[in-house]
């Protein structure tokens, strides 16, 4: 779990071009968007192509994937449950 | 005092007909024209319903009445069908009697048929008659054939706001009437389905897997369209001394940006709000003036919220009918606005409002809802008609009846 | 169109060091490989770190030259938006085509598809300024600034106080070399620096991002007025000349687009030929060609009516002054033709 944060972090750091930015400013459980990192709706749906590219999962309702990315860990959570253990 | 801007000639071909008499029957008809594309190489073309004009090119090329040819895109042959019908309504056979403008719009150009060369155009193995295809890449190439195939030889433009281009092309044509710069100008867009666009809309999970459901609780997003529509401008003293057709006044307009994110309006629709106030107060109307609204209403999440929102703070409790004709003919982004405004002429002409298909469900967050059976007999002066895009781009028009 | 506007403010960003301080006491820049590329400046003053991230080439170079140009003229309220732009983002438009076909239409990225849109420049403007105003886009070749400029001088004569007008273009390598095959560009690789004596079919490919804070009302710091401006779709050199005998009196210099491009010459020399010995002054050699290379044009001569003065070295010869009025006269491939009249304030 802990690796796939990371690696996690560092997939958003360089799909989002956030230049500053690096796997240990980003808390697991801080929002992502808003105040957290600053991420709008544009990001959020590069998040779900993230999603999809890297661990080929698919979210097609805007709405559930609001839910997902709330974190770091929600994502994590999320593509947990959706691999084969 | 400057000049009235008056409608002396109109052109369309959209999804649900080649041209004005033909929408109109299918408008009566409460007959969409979505289905599925027959023409555009994509994975989606079982999964993603459009609204596309029912033509092969070939047969496009019949309707505009030229011989088949390499670099006529879809694109310019879906605007040049539009133009000629709108130049034969507005009675011009000699299109240089008087000097005219034209004001083209377009959001990808000749993409429809780019896309499908492209990889041989960045080749260097690869030659043929795809060449004659390397100028249509931009939005420039529709605007200049269709000039040169039917005669303008004066100011031409191409404008490119997204969503809401061709009515900021009858908007600027009207103002170049009004400065005296012209006295016609001929003013509208032309669109065509691409595979780039489908998956741009697609990519920002905005289109819906079903026929589009504007204003509806439960849709997900817009249907994508194709079409073309001119509308012929003239002068008022122009038109009087020509002896024209009117067929409606272009009363007020107005251009607003939303100033609020690159593809969201603001959630209370602030950019709509002023746009609708101030295209009123150009034309003089009170808001009970307003007879009805053919809404931008696109059926995306935001779109809707937005535009809705707008509506009950201008218009409180006593908001005019109002429907999305996207449903019909999908959303055909550049055209829209100019196809649109076609049907306001129409719903002044004919006494119509029509029904906002697939409607079924309140949205949560408003309290009003469109109109859903096809309204006759009614009395119609004013129409305002909506057209906001990307980038925050937000243009309104008020069309008018000709009282003489 | 007469009527009478201000250049209350500019910037631009071109092959040229243009967007510095000082920018006529560097040496030309040059290329020898027909393209001509922009000097990019560092963005990161202008725009915040967080939309800078996501933005491709074009879209930091026209909001980062709006944004200066607005300081430059001192103008806090925000006001109309008008731009040109024959491409728009290319580097956008290329890399969506290019995905569609990699991920085979499948989990695309929106990011190049809402950039390469036309009106993308306009809309980040109007965000960072957040500005409510009119705001409009054109696009079409060689009539691109020129209709933005057209649309911003009826909205000062509509009662506007000030309208942000602006043009920009970008090339890339892949564009460039789609534009080859129809013949845009010189076949034999020339220094940019001597364009204008390479008598042969084709040009330079150049790019760049100029704006201009146009007013309703002259201060002292105004570089200049731009009291006409006419545009002519493939005139023929009676149309041309007719056009100028109408709409242009004695002028001080000619701002000349030539690019060396021997099919078209034959307008640039009708021109020459109308006035004379009149000083010509071209300016391809700096910026190359493109669809809205017109903007760059403006912005040199709105120098030279403020300034008195442009460097020898840019522009191949002395300037004999003063300098009162210019016309700025340009053509795109022989296609869209336009006459600017500028004037000293």
């Amino acid at each position: 779990m802990e690796d796939l944060k990371t690696k996690l972090k560092e997939q958003i750091i360089e799909a989002l071009n956030l230049q500053d930015t690096k796997p240990e400013d980003i808390d697991d459980n801080a929002p992502l968007f808003g105040e957290g990192l600053g991420l709008d709706s544009i990001d959020s749906l590069e998040l779900m192509v993230l999603l999809e590219r890297q661990y080929h999962i698919k979210v097609e309702d805007p709405r559930e994937g609001r839910k997902i990315l709330q974190s770091v860990q929600s994502m994590a959570d999320f593509i947990q449950s959706k691999q084969p253990a | 005092m400057a000049e009235r801007v008056f409608i002396t000639g109109v052109g369309m071909i959209t999804a649900i007909g080649d041209n004005v008499t033909e929408n109109l029957q299918q408008l009566l008809a409460q007959q969409s024209g979505l289905g599925y594309t027959r023409y555009i190489d994509t994975i989606y073309k079982d999964v993603l319903p459009v609204g596309e004009v029912k033509h092969a090119n070939e047969s496009l090329f019949q309707l505009a009445g030229l011989p088949p040819q390499e670099g006529l895109t879809r694109t310019t042959l879906l605007g040049l069908i539009a133009m000629r019908e709108a130049l034969e309504d507005a009675g011009i056979s000699e299109l240089n009697s008087v000097p005219a403008g034209f004001i083209n719009a377009s959001t990808v150009g000749g993409m429809c048929d780019t896309e499908r060369v492209y990889f041989d155009i960045i080749d260097p193995g690869k030659e043929g008659s795809f060449l004659q295809y390397i100028d249509t890449l931009d939005c420039a190439d529709c605007t200049q054939r269709i000039a040169d195939i039917v005669g303008f030889s004066d100011h031409i433009a191409t404008i490119s706001t997204a969503c809401s281009s061709s009515a900021n092309a009858l908007m600027f044509g009207a103002r170049m009437i009004k400065q005296g710069l012209y006295s016609r100008m001929v003013c509208g867009g032309t669109e065509a389905l691409t595979r780039f666009t489908l998956n741009g809309f697609n990519s920002l999970k905005n289109v819906d897997k079903q026929f589009c459901r504007p204003f509806d609780q439960q849709r997900t997003g817009l249907n994508l369209g194709e079409g073309a529509a001119y509308l012929v401008l003239e002068s008022e003293s122009f038109a009087k001394a020509n002896n024209s057709r009117i067929l409606g006044e272009l009363s007020g307009y107005c251009n607003t940006n939303e100033a609020f994110h690159p593809t969201s309006p603001s959630p209370d629709g602030d950019g709509a709000f002023d746009a609708m106030r101030k295209a009123m107060e150009m034309s003089g109307i009170a808001r009970e003036d307003v007879s009805y609204i053919n809404v931008h209403g696109t059926a995306t999440l935001n779109n809707d919220i937005s535009e809705g929102k707008a509506l009950e703070r201008l218009f409180g409790t006593d908001v005019p009918p109002f429907s999305s004709t996207k449903p019909f003919t999908g959303h055909t982004l550049a055209a829209a606005g100019a196809i649109e405004a076609i049907y306001a002429l129409l719903a002044i002409r004919e006494g119509l409002i029509y029904p906002n298909l697939n409607f079924s469900e309140k949205m949560e967050e408003l309290q009003i809802t469109p109109v859903t059976t096809l309204m006759q007999g009614v009395a119609i002066n004013h129409v305002i008609s909506n057209s906001f895009g990307f980038g925050g781009n937000n243009a309104s028009l008020v069309i008018s009846k000709y009282e003489g | 169109m007469k009527g009478k506007c201000y250049i209350q403010g500019m910037a631009a960003i071109s092959p040229q060091p243009t967007f510095e301080e000082n920018c006529f006491s560097s040496p030309i820049s040059f290329s020898t490989t027909n393209l001509l590329p922009c000097l990019e400046p560092d963005y990161k003053p202008f725009i915040p770190a967080n939309s800078l991230r996501r933005m491709s080439r074009v879209l930091k170079m026209g909001l980062a030259a709006s944004l200066k140009c607005i300081a430059d003229s001192g103008i806090k309220v925000s006001g109309p938006i008008v731009t040109g732009t024959g491409k728009g983002s290319l580097q956008d438009t290329e890399k969506f085509l290019k995905e569609i076909v990699t991920y085979k239409e499948t989990a695309l990225n929106p990011t190049p598809f809402i950039q390469s849109t036309y009106n993308s420049v306009n809309g980040l403007i109007a965000l960072q300024q957040k500005c409510t105003a009119y705001n409009n886009t054109f696009v079409h070749r060689g009539f691109s600034f020129e209709n933005a400029l057209l649309d911003s001088m009826m909205l000062l004569q509509e009662g506007e106080d000030h309208v942000l007008t602006g043009a920009f273009e970008e090339i890339t390598r892949e564009h460039f070399y789609i534009k080859s095959r129809i013949g845009f560009w010189k076949e034999e690789q020339i220094d940019s620096r001597e364009l204008l004596s390479h008598h042969s079919p084709g040009s330079v490919a150049g790019e760049g991002a100029a704006f201009f804070m146009l007013t309703n009302q002259p201060t002292e710091k105004s570089y200049a007025s731009i009291t006409g401006l006419k545009l002519l779709y493939k005139p023929a050199t009676e149309k041309l000349l007719s056009a100028l005998q109408t709409f242009a009196p004695a002028v001080d210099a000619v701002i000349t687009g030539r690019n060396g491009d021997s099919r078209f010459d034959h307008f640039y020399d009708t021109v020459e030929k109308y006035f004379g010995n009149t000083p010509q002054i071209p300016f391809k050699q700096l910026c190359g060609e493109y669809d809205t290379a017109s903007a760059f044009g403006m912005w040199l001569g709105a120098h030279l009516l403020r300034a008195q003065e442009l460097p020898q070295a840019w522009i191949g010869q002395p300037i004999a002054k003063p300098v009162n009025r210019l016309l700025l006269y340009n053509h795109f491939y022989g296609e869209q033709h336009v006459l600017i009249m500028l004037e000293r304030v």
